[in-house]
């Protein structure tokens, strides 16, 4: 299909529970496994799916994002018939400049909107990790004859009391209800923030909404648009494993997930590279007396300990005699001799000086801070 | 037009590389690759853009269709800009004229056109089959010190193997006062490593004067240095301190990769201030398996570990099997080493599989090579110093 489709990140999302990891990051910028950052992998599956103009909403703490994007370059998003649109936010006479919420970012970005020329557009978090072909949710779309598709998963994992947002889908795929933030869900799909829609119908319904004083997209106007039945408000389930790193724990676990050969083998795929952006280190340095198992290892990283269950970024320099277990280690940390740890989560160049154990239980894994030395 | 560059840099990648047999079956030897991650070529075009020159021509003939496609629009070498970058320079046709490159002066003699458009006040020749990091603005600026016709990089080789390499005999001062192609009687150590500055206008002169000497066979180490220097120009030497590698054979090829699992290496790739771009190949880290075991070695992103790796080099994407073995070996990019498979002192090129059982190499004796694209049956030896492949 030729270019039908605009791509829209949002990366505003409340990350609260994500803690230290996003004191200076959005979620979108999360480091994950091993080379990449969190936004690399939807940037993907628009790139594969043949989304070339994508925009990206920032909120808050988007410097690492920003230079992490550059000038699209890495992504293939850098030429003159395609391209990223970085979209900080900005201060106007009647506007401050901090989203309300989605609807509030997309509204102030109208002009985007606006100025592309795409029949679709594809509006998507950025904290959720899955593979889908926006190219079938299209042709669904237009068989369906829908007004908005959601996309949601039956993934249990998703499921959280008390937060997230689900819905009652019909045998004819249609959304009957929604629920934000039940104690307990009642629905089995959880929608996991993205949408597609006609590019004009949006800008139209936003027009809409705002002068209707609403904020929020899925509990505003979309809830709206379900309960009222203005609109033909489809679903599309998103097949395949999925992930949303809402949380210090489910940020650890979605990356242990990936020490599984099926997981990786279903998200890596040689046909469909995840792109991100390049540090040109060597190729990883085994010395003597390195012993890895079950791990995954970036580039530039000298291993000379022991290395079991873990994940271990670019630059990484595991010394002799130290042990590290169960654990995620950002990039260019220094892990001296006779260190050991389990459950940890080091964020990007971390020191743990000679003989330091830091043990914890699965559940609730040890975060340390950038640039800590422990 | 373009911009005036103080330097311009040529890349001599043309040269068949068949002493590299079937490595070089398929791809010219800057393509060939190494260390990992990198292709030969990586290393001149690395240094380079780390001493500053920013327009690179590169002079292909030899099965140039996977080098160019490396070498691209030239952004993983930051020569992709607009007032220079790198350019692919195949032979071509000039009206009733055009040949192939009949050797390396006449290659850079063909391209004097390329060169021109720059004006540079100096041209830097370099070739693609060496593995060393060298800051060519240094050599540069000797050139400039010495007033010099013409830079010749040297580096000091053991006496005993002097015999077997163009040497620079000079005065003092680093003059250049003969040229010895492989003389049985060696009056210096220092070999030529190919690489030359050359100012400009003295670059034009001697290649025109070589083109019509019939008698010429065009090449800058047999012809072009020696008229040089029987005209009397000035000539002068720069030495090179540090890790040099030629890696024109299979030999020296897997020498130079085991270079780096050396601890400390010679060659430290790691060095952030002069880094080895490569094109990357958008792999996820690799993975070493429960059972998997890797002992010093080189193991890239996009590999998978079932089996046993010591002393090994893996390329992006290699994929070892439970049971397999790798010693002392060289991966290169998406092979495949089967169950049970052994590979000992053996160079796997790019794409092949090891079939189940199969056994490549000896722990002794010369390197056993597998092709690229090969696909070794079940159960098949290959003894030392032997190849296999299409």
């Amino acid at each position: 299909m030729k270019k039908n489709v605009v791509g829209l990140i949002y990366t505003g999302e409340r990350v609260d529970e994500l803690k230290e990891l996003t004191r200076y990051r959005s979620a979108a910028a999360m480091p994950m496994l091993g080379r990449y950052r969190l936004i690399d992998f939807i940037l993907s599956v628009m790139l594969h799916s043949g989304i070339k103009n994508i925009g990206i909403i920032m909120q808050k703490n988007y410097h690492s994002l920003m230079d992490h994007l550059g000038s699209g370059r890495e992504w293939n998003l850098h030429g003159k018939r395609s391209g990223l649109t970085i979209l900080p936010p900005y201060m106007t006479g009647d506007k401050t400049g901090v989203y309300e919420g989605l609807l509030d970012a997309l509204h102030s970005n109208l002009n985007f909107l606006r100025r592309s020329t795409e029949r679709f557009i594809v509006v998507s978090d950025s904290n959720v990790l899955y593979k889908v072909d926006f190219n079938d949710i299209v042709a669904q779309h237009l068989d369906r004859q829908s007004d908005i598709t959601l996309l949601y998963s039956k993934n249990a994992d998703l499921r959280r009391n008390g937060s997230g947002r689900y819905l009652d889908i019909s045998e004819n795929g249609t959304v009957e209800k929604m629920e934000f933030d039940p104690t307990i869900p009642h629905f089995e799909n959880t929608y996991i923030g993205a949408f597609l829609i006609r590019r004009e119908l949006l800008i139209d319904l936003l027009d809409r909404s705002v002068a209707a004083g609403q904020h929020h997209f899925s509990r505003g106007m979309l809830s709206q648009m379900v309960i009222e039945k203005t609109h033909r408000v489809g679903s599309y389930e998103c097949p395949g494993s999925i992930w949303v790193i809402d949380s210090v724990p489910a940020f650890f676990k979605t990356n242990m997930d990936f020490l599984n050969d099926e997981v990786r083998h279903q998200v890596f795929q040689d046909e469909k590279p995840i792109w991100t952006k390049l540090r040109d280190e060597m190729p990883a340095r085994y010395l003597e007396g390195a012993h890895v198992n079950n791990a995954l290892i970036a580039d530039g990283c000298v291993i000379e300990g022991t290395v079991e269950n873990s994940i271990l970024f670019r630059g990484v320099h595991i010394k002799p005699g130290a042990v590290v277990k169960n654990s995620i280690i950002m990039q260019d940390a220094v892990i001296y001799r006779g260190v050991e740890l389990e459950n940890c989560i080091l964020d990007k160049q971390t020191t743990i000086r000679e003989g330091v154990r830091l043990i914890a239980p699965r559940a609730y894994p040890i975060v340390v801070a950038k640039n800590m030395t422990i | 037009m373009p911009q005036k560059k103080t330097c311009v840099a040529m890349l001599l990648a043309g040269g068949q590389g068949s002493r590299l047999g079937i490595l070089t079956r398929h791809v010219a030897k800057p393509a060939v690759p190494f260390g990992g991650k990198y292709r030969i070529i990586d290393f001149p075009l690395s240094n380079c853009v780390n001493s500053d020159i920013d327009t690179v021509g590169v002079l292909t003939q030899y099965k140039p269709l996977e080098l160019n496609a490396y070498i691209g629009s030239g952004a993983p070498w930051d020569l992709d800009t607009t007032d220079g970058g790198v350019f692919v320079l195949p032979p071509y046709s000039r009206g009733d004229e055009g040949e192939w490159y009949k050797g390396t002066a006449n290659a850079i003699y063909q391209n004097l056109a390329f060169i021109a458009q720059y004006n540079p006040d100096y041209v830097l020749i370099l070739s693609g089959d060496h593995i060393y990091k060298c800051d060519y603005s240094e050599m540069l600026s000797h050139h400039i010190k010495k007033s010099a016709a013409l830079t010749v990089a040297v580096r000091e080789v053991p006496w005993e193997d002097a015999s077997r390499f163009g040497l620079m005999n000079t005065d003092d001062e680093g003059n250049i006062l003969e040229f010895e192609e492989k003389p049985k009687n060696p009056k210096s150590n220092k070999a030529s490593m190919g690489v030359y500055v050359f100012s400009f206008d003295k670059l034009v002169h001697y290649l025109e004067a070589d083109e019509a000497n019939a008698k010429s066979s065009n090449d800058f180490g047999k012809n072009v240095i020696p008229a040089m220097l029987d005209a009397g120009e000035k000539l002068t030497a720069w030495n090179f301190e540090g890790y040099w590698k030629d890696v024109g054979t299979i030999e020296s090829l897997w020498d130079a990769n085991m270079d780096l699992l050396k601890y400390p290496p010679p060659i430290d790739l790691h060095d952030r201030s002069w880094r080895i771009y490569a094109r990357n190949e958008g792999e996820p880290p690799h993975y070493v398996s429960p059972k998997g075991y890797v002992q010093n070695s080189l193991v890239t992103e996009g590999c998978e570990v079932f089996g046993r790796v010591t002393g090994s080099v893996l390329s992006a994407d290699v994929y070892v099997e439970e049971g397999a073995v790798v010693e002392d070996s060289v991966i290169m990019p998406h092979s495949v080493v089967k169950k049970g498979a052994v590979v000992r002192r053996a160079i796997v090129a790019e794409n092949a599989v090891v079939g189940e059982d199969a056994v490549i190499g000896e722990e002794t004796g010369d390197i056993a090579v597998v092709g690229s694209g090969t696909v070794v049956p079940k159960g098949h030896k290959l003894a030392a110093g032997k190849q296999m492949g299409k």
